[in-house]
């Protein structure tokens, strides 16, 4: 398995550089890349090859077990795994999956840095490997996922992150679309910036304002408003920075440092796939100045021992396997799911506060542990509201997460009345920002 | 704006600015001697590979070194290919920018990365092998010149490769303006056949400013990763090794008005975010976001014109291979 992942990598990064070819310049050019590398890898591969005891380990398994065929699964990246954000965490999840499926049932390949436009090739690749299910991690991936599911009709395939599948009518029935939802978490973020601000004010580094985002930001800023208001009787203010790009840490820096000089943010959340507004934060802290952040798909604690509040972590595995016993079973069905707090857990029923799991590993969304400096009492707060979040009675977009007022946006146009919550529709399309933002969306 | 606003924004600019003046020292030395190194990119994101990988293993000291002498390295194969191979400088410098980013790449991924950092240095905790985070280079403010107002936030309060861009480019401006080494590295760059008549050893001048680039470039990934700021992913430096080549363009091949261009590029890209707050950016981030490149499509305009060329002053045989003619 090891000496195969090096040879994969080996293979890829001299196929990038295959260009080389074209003129004689380049053709040295590759001859000395190919030389290094060849010369490295080798020198590296040899040195993790997996440890003898694996081979005893795979004879017990098939004398014990009867003869199951693989399931074979491909995975479709659209980055490189070997980076800390978003294609990182789909891999941890193909790994997390493959150990609890038994790793001698499922055989998973990958195919990592697909650019959005070649995604039919490398889907054509996998159902030639005789991949049963393939999984693509990309919204731009979702059309020509859709389009290979209608010409392999013998397949299963599973779109993240976008909104076609058989279930929602609108591609074929052998595809399906999965998520993992943030929004709920992010609220409980805010609670705690909210309990944590001295100076009221929070800011929010994004990524784009694309409804995905937006949605984040004003789960973020309603949860802020309600921990700072109960305390304070007074409004949160908050900031939006945006950067215009997924994984970009040095221009996260630069928007989180604008935040905190200009602004006098003192909590910091983000949509950014590394821990760079957890870094900037750390570095204040260093410098006596009391500036929070959190943790963002991973659990990003070791970037900000200090600054770090909680943050929303996700773990993909569960979706993943999930489809592997549907497909392994024959039991495909497909589905449009959003997972959020309570999906993929054991026991989904609402545990008393001081019992909560809130801050430990479960399902697909849960929440990063929790810093001792938020006050005790928000920190139960935070749990229970986890805790009824479970069985979905707390939706934070209704009045019940803004103090009993409606939520108005920057016009101040009543978006969400009272007695209302907001449906897949209002959560999907979200393009406004609640009247707590100071900045215009961009549009 | 109070002062300490003024003093912190160009404390920012400067952080910011020594990305491009590190990596556009070295490559106003290739360029006015006649090589044009477009592999400034693959030698920045390699310095700042080596920077990452060195720094968890050595310290800072040790992988700025290190970082400085891959760079070297990679000049070195630039100028076998450029200079005596007498290849087209502008494929070969691409080939070798695309090599840089798939090299750091590869070393740099986790499995590999952890057998190396096991390698250079056996003794290191499980969680330095994983990490994608190096120590940031401590800042050193300068007793007495760093409590001057404004300048000495703006110049005397960062980490040792600041000083050192700085220092260099002083250092640099003056060997090329000022003394006879200086005299031939601008004579090669301009008519090399006339300076092989002097007796001037044309590829071993450009073969020094090649490496020299090298050197710098890498020296810029290296500050950009531990100086700026220390976290790694693939493709770190995100283009900004053709910035500086721009700024090349924009400072005339003048080490002294690099520093103006590279902390112009860095007030840029410190002011993107701040305006955003005050409403000015947040309708139109794309226009702030374009701008580096605006700018480098202005400056290539501008060098393309053959009079402008004349007037501003370009080496003359800026990318031309020399081959003597016997």
């Amino acid at each position: 398995m090891d000496g195969n992942k090096n040879n994969s990598i080996l293979n890829r990064r001299i196929s990038r550089r295959s260009f080389l070819g074209v003129t004689k310049a380049a053709a040295v050019g590759g001859i000395v890349a190919a030389g290094v590398i060849g010369g490295f890898s080798g020198y590296l591969a040899g040195t993790s090859a997996a440890p003898p005891t694996t081979i005893t380990h795979e004879v017990t398994r098939t004398i014990t077990t009867p003869a199951i065929k693989k399931l074979k699964v491909g995975y479709i990246y659209v980055g490189p795994v070997g980076d800390y954000g978003w294609s990182y965490g789909h891999d941890r999840g193909r790994r997390w999956a493959d150990e609890k499926f038994g790793v001698n049932q499922v055989e998973s390949t990958y195919i990592e840095s697909v650019p959005e436009a070649e995604v039919a090739g490398a889907i054509t690749s996998l159902v030639e490997k005789g991949c049963s299910l393939i999984i693509t991690t990309s919204f731009g991936f979702m059309d020509g996922t859709a389009e290979a599911a209608g010409k392999y009709p013998d397949r299963y395939f599973v779109h993240i992150s976008g909104y076609r599948s058989g279930a929602a009518g609108n591609a074929p029935e052998n595809m399906s679309a999965a998520f993992a939802e943030f929004y709920q978490l992010y609220y409980l973020n805010g609670l705690a910036a909210g309990a944590v601000t001295e100076t009221g004010v929070v800011g929010y580094v994004g990524a784009y304002p694309i409804p995905e985002v937006v949605r984040h930001i004003n789960a973020f800023v309603l949860g802020a408003n309600y921990a700072y208001k109960k305390r304070t009787g007074k409004n949160i203010k908050a900031h939006v920075s945006w950067i215009f790009e997924w994984v970009a840490p040095e221009k996260a820096r630069s928007a989180a440092i604008a935040l905190v000089e200009e602004k006098n943010c003192d909590v910091l959340a983000f949509t950014e796939d590394t821990p760079a507004v957890l870094q900037v934060a750390e570095e204040y802290q260093k410098k006596g100045r009391k500036v929070w952040s959190f943790s963002h798909y991973s659990d990003m604690r070791e970037y900000g021992p200090t600054a770090h509040l909680t943050g929303q972590i996700a773990n993909w595995g569960p979706i993943y396997l999930d489809f592997y016993r549907m497909v392994a079973t024959n039991s495909w069905q497909t589905v449009d799911i959003w997972a959020r707090i309570g999906d993929y857990i054991p026991y989904r029923w609402r545990l008393p506060p001081e019992k909560s799991t809130a801050g430990k590993p479960e399902g697909t969304v849960y929440l990063a542990p929790l810093n001792p400096v938020i006050p005790s009492e928000w920190q139960l707060e935070i749990k229970k509201r986890y805790e009824e979040m479970k069985e979905l009675i707390f939706e934070p977009f209704s009045v019940e997460g803004n103090l009993g007022e409606p939520i108005r946006d920057q016009s101040g146009e009543v978006r969400i009345k009272s007695g209302e919550r907001a449906d897949h529709d209002i959560l999907w399309n979200m393009d406004w920002h609640v009247e707590y933002i100071e900045e215009p969306l961009p549009r | 704006m109070s002062i300490q606003w003024v003093e912190q924004v160009l404390q920012l600019t400067v952080q910011m600015g020594t990305v491009y003046l590190l990596a556009s020292l070295g490559e106003i030395y290739a360029e006015r001697s006649g090589v044009l190194n477009l592999g400034l990119e693959g030698m920045m994101i390699m310095g700042a590979a080596t920077s990452f990988i060195f720094s968890i293993a050595y310290g800072h000291l040790p992988a700025i070194f290190i970082a400085a002498v891959v760079g070297a390295l990679m000049g070195f194969i630039l100028s076998i290919l450029a200079v005596d191979m007498k290849l087209n400088q502008v494929i070969v410098g691409l080939a070798l920018t695309l090599l840089g980013i798939g090299l750091s790449g590869f070393f740099t991924f986790p499995e590999i990365r952890k057998n190396i950092l096991l390698k250079l240095n056996p003794s290191l905790p499980e969680e330095m092998l994983l990490t994608q985070q190096a120590e940031k280079l401590p800042e050193i403010p300068i007793p007495l010149f760093s409590n001057i107002p404004i300048l000495g936030k703006m110049l005397f309060s960062h980490n040792v490769l600041v000083y050192f861009s700085l220092i260099f480019s002083i250092l640099m401006w003056f060997i090329l303006f000022k003394t006879r080494i200086g005299l031939t590295i601008r004579s090669v760059g301009e008519n090399p056949s006339m300076a092989d008549s002097l007796g001037v050893n044309v590829y071993m001048v450009r073969r020094a400013t090649t490496i020299i680039s090298g050197a710098f470039a890498s020296l810029a990934g290296a500050y950009f990763f531990i100086g700026f700021h220390p976290f790694w992913r693939e493709g770190v430096t995100a283009g900004r090794g053709f910035i500086a080549l721009a700024l090349v363009i924009l400072a005339t091949w003048s080490p002294l008005r690099a520093i103006l261009g590279a902390y112009l590029f860095g007030g840029v890209e410190t002011f993107q975010y701040r305006l955003q707050l005050f409403g000015l950016g947040a309708q139109s981030p794309y226009f702030l976001a374009m701008l580096p490149y605006i700018m480098t499509i202005i400056t290539l305009i501008i060098i393309s014109t053959e009079s402008i060329k004349k007037k501003i002053g370009a080496p003359a045989s800026l990318g031309i291979p020399y081959s003597r003619e016997e």
